[in-house]
């Protein structure tokens, strides 16, 4: 998809802080190509790391969280991909790096931990179905914290 | 000789005026000072905290003097009144010493403005605010002052909320950066003081959050209470001057 992720243009004074950055939520980027039940990840690597990405086979091989500073990547926000399709209303950001409940409780659920280092950081969406990845954006330009 | 008389009781009711005048001023002085020490429009934590005697020194020695300046006033009524050389020669060092201190605290005040910069007040908030063990009460106190200062005028840090972002600070270092990028009191609150929208005022969406700067809160009572002190009290010395000379005027033509 000839998507790219990006930080908000708009002027928030919190859209890169020292653990967390901001995207602009990506609205009808999937839809004909999404059906009901796929969800939409965010592949989040470090800017060195994301060349060597590989996009997992099927949710069982999703990187978790806590692989980041090992793998230098991880995915997170799964959310339905009917969210972010053109008729849902819904915020105009989602924010990386906004959960640090998840982050102590070590779960294995998608977990939206602060991020650990300044990065940079690289990111893409994934569209993944019950067979496996469908469809993805491309990466962004690299995103430095504070 | 009725004419030098004249002049001499001329001379008695302009000095027994000035020195009411005195006397007056001397009691507003004190007023001044007491209400600036006891005040400060609830900032006097901050100024404490910032260990900047200096202005507060000024405005103790302004409420001493003021007492000073009644009660040598009255003695000065007195002495013109009796035409008596030994009270009037009392009157006259008392008042002189009176007046070194006096101006002493003017110029203090008066040069100390420049020391109350955004600097100082950020490295006492970046240190001293939600300390989580307070080594003393004055951070407790500084903490109490910045969350009342921040939701009293609708303002963040002292340029701005992106101090907290911008500067280590004893805050960041329990209250992670993900959860407080600033501190909650920074986030628009409503009648409970809770944020009306917590995400908002994490991502920094104008509305949800201030994004002013409390510098100019902090600085314009303070800097008005302190030129305040320091003219009315260059406006008494003048005064007091000019008394004084008309005192030892009158205390030179006094026969023994």
């Amino acid at each position: 998809l000839p998507y790219v992720p990006h930080v908000p243009p708009t002027a928030l004074l919190g859209r890169v802080t020292a653990t967390t950055f901001a995207l602009e939520r990506p609205r009808c980027v999937f839809d004909g190509h999404a059906d009901a039940s796929d969800a939409v990840w965010l592949a989040v690597a470090f800017a060195n790391a994301s060349a060597a990405f590989r996009n997992p086979l099927s949710r069982a091989d999703v990187p978790p969280y806590k692989q980041l500073p090992t793998a230098g990547s991880y995915m997170t926000l799964e959310t339905a991909a009917a969210a972010y399709s053109c008729s849902a209303p819904s915020p105009p950001v989602l924010r990386v790096g906004g959960d640090t409940a998840c982050r102590d409780q070590g779960r294995q659920d998608p977990c939206n931990g602060p991020l650990p280092s300044p990065g940079p950081y690289r990111v893409k969406f994934l569209l993944m179905g019950c067979g496996g990845p469908k469809a993805e954006t491309r990466w962004s330009e690299p995103i430095l914290l504070r | 000789m009725a004419k030098s008389d004249d002049c001499v009781h001329i001379l008695q009711g302009l000095l027994v005026f000035g020195n009411v005048v005195i006397g007056m001023c001397g009691i507003a002085l004190t007023a001044e000072c007491i209400y600036f020490v006891s005040s400060s429009h609830g900032l006097s934590p901050l100024l404490k905290a910032t260990e900047d005697i200096d202005i507060n020194a000024a405005a103790w020695i302004g409420i001493f003097v003021g007492l000073a300046l009644f009660a040598l006033s009255i003695l000065g009524i007195i002495g013109v009144i009796k035409a008596s050389r030994t009270l009037l020669l009392v009157y006259i060092i008392l008042m002189l010493i009176t007046f070194a201190f006096e101006m002493a605290s003017c110029i203090t005040a008066a040069t100390h403005q420049d020391s109350l910069t955004p600097e100082l007040f950020l490295k006492q908030m970046l240190e001293s605010y939600q300390k989580s063990e307070p080594a003393n009460n004055s951070d407790n106190e500084v903490t109490k002052t910045w969350d009342e200062l921040m939701l009293q005028n609708h303002c963040c840090g002292v340029q701005g909320p992106s101090d907290w972002q911008e500067y280590t600070s004893t805050f960041r270092l329990t209250h992670s950066d993900a959860d407080y990028p600033w501190p909650r009191m920074c986030c628009v609150l409503n009648a409970q003081r809770i944020p009306v929208n917590l995400d908002g005022c994490k991502l920094g969406v104008p509305g949800y959050y201030n994004s002013n700067g409390c510098y100019n809160a902090i600085s314009g009572p303070v800097s008005t209470h302190a030129w305040g002190v320091a003219w009315f009290g260059f406006a008494i010395l003048c005064w007091t001057f000019c008394v004084l000379l008309g005192t030892m005027f009158y205390w030179s033509g006094i026969e023994y």
